[in-house]
């Protein structure tokens, strides 16, 4: 126990540890961290499978990095509490009687006799400290008075406050990666979503996408409101850099889309060999809609895509969410009879209908048999609108707060390190004959050019008070 | 005046303060020096006012591409070199950071770096972005300090100017260490979580700044604990402000990550 105690406390563990932390932490900026197996296995060929047996590849999650930190954290605990003790007498303790070699073992120190008594040399002495803004101890002896003299002492637990302040970061850091939790919500306008464990949903009211007049998108502001119990209980417009805070719960704008899965389209419906009949239709994306037609019953739009490509294996899929190339996967029905089944072109209104057929057996596997007689009608696709949804995420972090208290502590800390330079005086007056003699010595761990010159201008005062 | 004409007055004033201030240091002439000290002052003068037309035109902050920010980092080691020209009892400090400030802007200057200010994508709308940006190159600029402080160290041969370049280099790092630990970790921290709901996402920039910390928390360390001084720390502080270029400069080219606008 004792050794383990020694071995946490020693700052050669903490330097080996800075240093070992530093080069682990470079190693993970340079293999790029949580890709997919295929994307290493590109990169790096054999070593692909050894780098991510080492957690290389997950490096700031891997057990031996956590580990580090954690062995890290220990180090700064016993570190510093080991510490505590002798600067807590050194800010705290009380005056001692001080040998005369220690006083001038001390950097700086001063050694000389005032006329007077002991009472009046004291006097002098507690008002130049005082002066100073020193605060003063002091034991009376035989003949003999030791004052110390200490101003700014907290400065000596800038280190502590420091490390205190990281620890509070670590702890906040595991907090989070522990009972942190976040989810998307895509919302459109007017939709209510649950919170993933919150008792309490969030409906979208309105969403806008506001641009800068050259193009380019200035902001994306939600209006959401909670509601908690079936009741509205709070409206908030949130934009980037603004979230939505509730119960524990933040909630980001952190992205848009449209929503082409609910796509409504205008369609327009001509009878074959008759080319006065047009029939305007508007559809939505998987709803069967009654068509007023002896051939076609009804029409159903199974599928639309803002940006028609055909993928590997002939898939069709949406190369962007930009209506590029919009196009509608159309069935017509007779009854329960499916009639036909075709892509249609918003862009290219004659291409796909004389193909219905063809385009269905290539595309839609498990389709109508080839050789099919002729569709009695055509569609075309004439306008397609989707709402756009926003994405909001919701986030639950219990670490923030201890992240920020723990921030507060470090920045504390260092102003009491470097700025709060503690001092220290110890002055020993001893009555002689005729007089009496002091024996003074200063301690500064920080700025002793100045605490050297605040010294000798304060015994100065003493020897010559005004 | 525009911001691009008080730009090219600055770079020409530094250029005469470099030239002044060697000028200085081979002739040896204590007063050239404090007239190449009040050249940079005036360059520096220059270099502000063309920042205030720039945040005026352009309506955000001045940091927001490499151009800007390049200018803000050599505005602010100019204003590190100032600061600390008079304390700290060396010809050779003025010269050699004016080098790296003359470097900067150049670099600034160049075609490299488009100029034109664009639309801030949303992300960036936030006061969090003056306060991040802003304090962390301001702790960079001390960096510098203490990277020339610490190769004259390496450089100079005398034991009493050593001994000066060692006590220089490390105020410089207490003062660069407080603002890069706010600017460069707390504030971006704190600007991440409102703008990503994330105060850290191990993201490379952020863990090159990680490491640009941990160099230095590694200098105070080695030196206050262990009493390591002079060529080691030096050291040190060299590798910790090339670290810091990097998590500046380097990773916007050479890595990927969220934070690629800036
Ligand atoms: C990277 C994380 C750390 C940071 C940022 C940090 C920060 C600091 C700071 C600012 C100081 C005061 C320096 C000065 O007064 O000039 C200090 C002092 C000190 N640190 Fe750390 N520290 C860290 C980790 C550690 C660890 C793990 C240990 C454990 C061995 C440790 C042990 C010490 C000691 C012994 C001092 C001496 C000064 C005193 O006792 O007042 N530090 N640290």
């Amino acid at each position: 126990m004792r050794s383990l105690v020694k071995f946490f406390s020693s700052v050669k563990l903490a330097i080996v540890l800075i240093i070992l932390i530093t080069i682990a932490s470079v190693v993970g900026t340079l293999i790029p961290q949580n890709r997919g197996a295929a994307e290493y296995a590109a990169r790096y060929g054999g070593l692909a499978g050894f780098f991510t047996g080492l957690g290389l590849t997950t490096l700031y999650r891997s057990a031996w990095y956590l580990g580090l930190l954690i062995l890290f954290a220990l180090n700064t605990v016993v570190c510093t509490l080991t510490r505590l003790g002798p600067k807590g007498r050194r800010a705290f303790g009380p005056a001692r009687t001080a040998a005369p070699q220690a006083l001038a073992a001390m950097r700086p120190n001063v050694r000389f006799r005032l006329p007077g008594t002991l009472d009046e040399a004291r006097a002098r002495v507690t008002a130049a400290l005082r002066d100073r803004r020193y605060r003063l101890d002091a034991k009376a002896g035989e003949g003999r008075i030791d004052v110390l003299a200490r101003k700014r002492r907290l400065g000596w637990f800038g280190s502590d406050v420091v490390h205190l302040g990281l620890l509070v970061v670590l702890a906040g850091g595991l907090a989070s990666g522990l009972g942190g939790r976040r989810a998307d919500l895509a919302l459109v306008e007017g939709q209510t979503a649950g919170v993933p464990r919150a008792a309490f949903q969030v409906r979208l009211d309105k969403f806008e996408t506001e641009y800068y007049p050259k193009g380019g998108v200035k902001d994306w502001k939600s209006r959401l409101t909670v509601v908690e119990g079936g009741a509205d209980v709070l409206t908030r417009v949130v934009e980037v850099n603004e979230p939505l805070r509730y119960k524990g719960y933040s909630f980001y704008q952190s992205g848009y889309g449209t929503d082409w899965n609910a796509a409504r389209l205008d369609l327009e419906i001509r009878r074959r060999g008759d080319p006065a009949f047009v029939k305007p239709l508007t559809v939505r994306t998987g709803v069967r809609t009654p068509v007023d037609d002896p051939g076609v019953t009804s029409l159903l739009v199974r599928r639309f895509v803002p940006d028609f490509v055909l993928g590997e294996g002939n898939q069709v899929r949406s190369r962007s969410e930009e209506p590029r190339n919009p196009a509608a996967l159309v069935e017509a029905w007779k009854g329960e009879e499916r009639i036909f089944a075709g892509w249609i072109f918003a862009k290219y209104p004659d291409f796909g209908q004389g193909h219905a057929e063809g385009m269905k057996a290539r595309m839609t596997p498990g389709g109508q048999a080839a050789g099919a007689p002729a569709p009695p009608i055509a569609v075309v696709l004439k306008a397609y609108a989707a709402a756009p949804y926003s994405v909001l995420e919701a986030a639950y972090d219990p670490g923030a707060g201890l992240v920020w208290l723990g921030c507060a502590l470090v920045t504390a800390g260092f102003f009491l390190a470097f700025y709060w330079p503690p001092r220290e005086i110890r002055i020993a007056l001893e009555e002689t004959r005729g007089g009496t003699e002091l024996a003074a010595g200063g301690h500064a761990a920080k700025g002793r050019d100045a605490f050297q010159a605040e010294f000798e201008a304060l015994f100065r005062s003493v020897r010559r008070p005004e | 005046m525009t911001e691009s004409t008080l730009f090219t007055i600055a770079f020409a004033v530094y250029v005469a303060s470099l030239l002044v201030y060697f000028a200085a240091l081979f002739a040896r002439r204590e007063r050239w020096s404090r007239a190449a000290a009040l050249l940079a002052l005036l360059g520096l003068a220059a270099h502000t006012a063309a920042l205030v037309v720039r945040t005026a035109t352009s309506g955000h902050a001045p940091f927001t591409n490499m151009y800007e920010s390049l200018s803000f980092l050599s505005w602010a080691i100019v204003l590190a070199l100032l600061i600390f020209a008079r304390s700290a009892r060396t010809p050779r400090l003025g010269p050699y950071l004016m080098l790296i400030v003359v470097a900067l802007v150049a670099l600034a200057s160049s075609p490299l770096m488009p100029k034109e200010a664009t639309p801030l994508v949303p992300a960036l709308q936030s006061y969090w972005l003056w306060l991040h940006v802003s304090v962390t190159l301001l702790g960079e600029a001390f960096f510098a300090v203490a990277f020339v402080a610490g190769i004259l160290y390496l450089a100079s041969p005398a034991p009493d100017r050593k001994e000066r370049f060692d006590a220089l280099a490390y105020r410089a790092v207490a003062v660069g260490f407080p603002l890069f630990t706010l600017g460069g970790l707390v504030f971006g921290m704190i600007w991440a979580y409102r703008a990503w709901g994330r105060y850290w996402a191990w993201d490379p920039k952020e863990v090159w700044s990680l490491i640009t910390w941990l160099v230095f928390a590694l200098y105070l360390h080695t030196r206050i604990v262990m009493g390591w001084k002079g060529k080691r720390s030096a050291l040190i502080a060299i590798v910790g402000f090339l670290a810091a270029l990097f998590t500046y400069f380097g990773v916007n080219y050479l890595l990927s990550g969220l934070h690629s606008y800036a």
